[in-house]
């Protein structure tokens, strides 16, 4: 009796669920292990970060304010990787839906009820603004979107910077970098939760039925897969791009504007806190599925969350940040060998 | 009288053992068992053709033999004892080396660099130059003419494929595999493939010999070795054999490779498709120069030349890939020069394209994705804008049981399926929405005789039902035995149009070659 590992061309779903989820604890007893190795006290710790954020309705809810922008921020990438584009810039898009949102809540004068979908309707616009320009730079000169979308990023980053600290600065001058408390918020409908969240699981939702039901769904899965055969159908590929793209960046926007009005209430710099990146990563990890995301999204802020936990057990933020890498790289390794199965064979060989 | 031995026969001295021996190997994927109980034993001085339908197990069976994959049962046994290979760097240690059908060769690298990669005997730290002279030492040594200090980039198929084989041999290898070596040859490279090949056994070495081509494995191989469903049929002398009789073996039925053509006159209808005058420009090149033709229902018409004559562009105007700089494109007496392939092929023109799996498919898809690719627009499996999965599936269904393809899973990627089933899946797809017009690039390229036979019968219905079949092709014997009427294009121009039956070979050969119709 002897065994082998035979190849599969496609893993089974089971198994590539297995796999995901084996990853993660793989990454979680790695980690553990390290903390051990330091001196740190493993398990005290998972205690203590599963209590305080699963324990008691103040942890859930600081865990679901958390959820929310990655949940933009990760369907963002998705979308934009179903169509064959990276969005790094998700980041920017994201610091921009703020900005624009807040000028609107700050600026234009209006009922409650009026400004909140103006807000909403000028962060996603904003959003896809920003990524209007490394859009059409791909879609009619091939420049690659990935180097585009992530150094906007960083001029999104400064110019909400400059203006919470510099024009719109908080005149009353009790705040020292940021603006003047937004007139207006989202309304929370659980403790602190805003309506953020279930807007963005309602997206999610749709996008799927999206993408698995329509026409237009059908032709960004061939356009993102082979162009050449998109175009051997006659599908207008570069209009589906071009619509996709900026469908990503005004998800990131609407993102930005649910964090400022509904999270945070002020416009600061920093404010996309690193979602944009963590977008990316919730995305690779569910394989640009919108419903993937969801779970995604939720296990990055479990982790985030329990990062802040930590902070306060003297451990510094690089650790959650090499615990998400430990965790990407595991469910790498999961994926591929998600593909292999071991048969046993009757005689020896 | 005993028959005389392999040995003799091969004029080795009796008792010789073969170099390599299968024996009683199987191997077995996720449903499908690729091989079963193959026994194979090639000698020194030997070349051993293996023969098979596409999916008929040739190229597992030397997968294994080259420790790619490992076999589920049975052994390999070199130089007289059972071996077990991990990977091909196992198999090159012990004599036995392949050369892909694709080749796997580092392109931005240059020749001395591609033969060097991965070698053991390559020295750790070595400089260009004397890496360029090592390269063409062996290349001197072993009678392959390369250009160490090329990239391969910039060489032609024919000389990457020497690379290859350099590579190999370097290696010392003593069997050399080759998996369709003459499909990306030009006539004149194959007789300088097959004059090596020679050479290579004189010196007791083996050649494994795969391929479709009938006449090839008559003309080169000693012996050959016919699989079918992944089991070995018959090992035989070649000058035993005959085309036909090989043919029958491969596909286990008969089959007919004779005149195809209609045979009923005054069948062909009104014109269909008209090209007027049409030119192609592209960055300052001509691809295609002044091109006029009428194709007619009923008829086919094949388009003979070398490949790279403008067959390419010709087929992309047909279809609406391409918009010509000048000329008109005429479908029924409608001007659709500028309606773009969705127009085109709403209007019932079908396309196999040349190349099927990056221009007519998305291989990293599923099946059914794949298979609706032409109809997924319409009713019933969109109304609206929406789109109905379930129905895709039912459609992809039916085509895959028109084409007598295999799926075991349509949720399973295109490139799953082997090159000859996604070619059936093409043709059955694209000929559902051809009502009026077919063009069909190369559509035998890569498969073996039965499926080029079903192939054909295909176009043949298409004709017999009034509809006009492009075909282009670079078998001149296919047009012969299909088309009415060929035309011969060369550099982008129309060299002449003749009627199939009774036309001059070598008047053909002569407009493939540049000079007019008289």
């Amino acid at each position: 009796m002897s065994y082998r590992l035979q190849r599969l061309p496609v893993a089974k779903p089971s198994v590539a669920f297995a796999a995901r989820i084996a990853s993660v604890v793989l990454a979680l007893l790695t980690a553990g292990l390290v903390l051990k190795l330091v001196g740190m006290e493993p398990l005290a710790l998972a205690g203590r970060v599963l209590k305080s954020t699963f324990g008691s309705s103040f942890g859930l809810e600081d865990l679901a304010l958390l959820f929310t922008p990655l949940l933009y921020c990760g369907l963002a990438v998705a979308v934009a990787l179903r169509i064959g584009a990276w969005n790094i810039g998700a980041e920017g898009q994201f610091n921009l839906g703020a900005f624009a949102a807040t000028g609107i809540a700050l600026f234009v004068p209006g009922p409650d009820w009026a400004l909140l979908p103006a807000m909403a309707v000028a962060g996603a616009l904003a959003g896809a603004a920003w990524i209007l320009m490394p859009t059409l730079a791909r879609a009619y000169a091939g420049v690659s979107e990935l180097i585009t979308t992530l150094l906007l990023n960083f001029v999104a980053l400064l110019l909400v910077y400059w203006v919470s600290t510099g024009p719109w600065l908080d005149p009353s001058g009790h705040a020292l970098a940021t603006t003047a408390r937004l007139p207006v918020a989202v309304p929370e409908f659980w403790g602190i939760v805003h309506w953020g969240l279930p807007v963005a699981l309602i997206l999610a939702v749709g996008l799927a039925a999206v993408f698995a039901f329509t026409r237009w769904g059908y032709e960004v899965r061939i356009g993102g897969s082979n162009p050449g055969a998109a175009r051997y159908a006659g599908m207008p590929v570069r209009r589906h791009l071009i619509a996709v793209m900026l469908l990503s960046g005004a998800i990131a926007g609407l993102g930005g504007m649910m964090e400022v009005a509904g999270t945070v209430g002020r416009l600061q710099g920093g404010i996309s806190n690193n979602y944009g990146y963590l977008g990316i990563m919730v995305a690779v990890l569910a394989r640009a599925a919108p419903l993937g995301t969801i779970a995604t999204a939720f296990l990055m802020a479990t982790i985030l969350n329990g990062g802040i936990i930590l902070q306060t057990q003297g451990l510094t933020t690089h650790t959650v940040l090499a615990l998400t890498g430990l965790i990407l790289l595991y469910a790498a390794i999961g994926d591929e060998a998600a593909k292999y199965r071991i048969v046993k064979l009757a005689k020896g060989a | 009288m005993a028959a005389p031995s392999i040995q003799s026969r091969l004029g080795l001295v009796p008792g010789t053992p073969p170099l390599v021996s299968l024996r009683g190997v199987g191997k077995v994927f996720p449903g499908v068992i690729a091989n079963a109980d193959v026994d194979l034993d090639v000698f020194p001085g030997e070349i051993h053709a293996l023969l098979g339908e596409n999916g008929a197990g040739k190229s597992t069976l030397m997968n294994i033999l080259t420790g790619i994959y490992q076999p589920d049962e049975g052994e390999i046994i070199v130089g007289g004892r059972a071996v077990s290979f991990a990977s091909p760097v196992d198999a090159i240690a012990a004599g036995i080396g392949m050369v892909h059908q694709h080749f796997k060769l580092v392109r931005a690298f240059t020749v001395a660099e591609n033969i060097h990669l991965g070698w053991s005997e390559t020295p750790r730290r070595i400089s260009r130059v004397a890496l360029e002279t090592r390269t063409a030492e062996l290349s001197a040594r072993l009678g392959l003419a390369v250009d160490p200090a090329a990239r391969v980039a910039e060489l032609s198929t024919g000389e990457q494929q020497r690379v290859e084989i350099l590579r190999v041999l370097a290696r010392k290898a003593r069997v050399l595999i080759l998996d369709e070596p003459t499909a990306v040859l030009t006539p004149a490279e194959a007789r300088e493939l097959f004059a090596a090949l020679r050479a290579f056994v004189a010196e007791g070495n083996a050649v494994i010999f795969i391929s479709h081509k009938l006449d090839e494995v008559l003309e080169i191989a000693h012996r050959v070795t016919i699989l079918r469903q992944g089991r070995k049929v018959a090992t035989d002398w070649t000058d035993a054999c005959t085309e036909t009789s090989l043919a029958q073996q491969m596909v286990g039925r008969e089959i007919v490779l004779s005149d195809m053509r209609g045979t009923e006159r005054g069948r062909i209808g009104a014109s269909v498709l008209a090209l007027e005058g049409v030119s192609l420009m592209s960055e300052g090149v001509t691809l295609l120069k002044n091109v006029s033709l009428e194709l007619r229902a009923g008829e086919i018409l094949g388009i003979a030349g070398v490949a790279g004559n403008g067959q390419r562009e010709l087929t992309q105007v047909m279809t609406g890939l391409a918009v010509p700089t000048t000329g008109r494109v005429w479908l029924e007496g409608a001007d659709v020069t500028r309606a773009g392939a969705r127009r085109i092929a709403a209007q019932g023109v079908g396309h196999i394209p040349e190349d099927r799996l990056h221009a007519g498919m998305a291989p990293a898809l599923s099946i059914t994705d794949n298979a609706v690719l032409r109809e997924y627009a319409k009713p019933p499996l969109s109304l609206g804008p929406l789109f109905r999965p379930w129905r895709a599936t039912r459609l992809a269904r039916e085509i895959a049981a028109a084409a007598e393809v295999m799926v075991p899973s349509f949720e399973m990627p295109a490139r799953n399926l082997s090159g000859g089933n996604q070619q059936r899946l093409v043709a059955r797809r694209e000929m559902r929405i051809a009502s009026k017009v077919l063009v069909a690039a190369y559509p035998s390229r890569g498969l073996d005789v039965g499926a080029i036979n079903t192939m054909m019968r295909y176009f043949t219905e298409l004709r017999d039902a009034g509809v006009a079949v492009v075909l282009v092709s670079e078998e001149l014997e296919e047009l012969l035995t299909l088309a009415d009427r060929i035309a011969v294009m060369f550099h982008g121009e129309i060299m002449g149009v003749v009627p199939a039956e009774g036309a001059d070979i070598e008047a053909i050969g002569l407009m493939m070659g540049g000079r007019r119709a008289a």
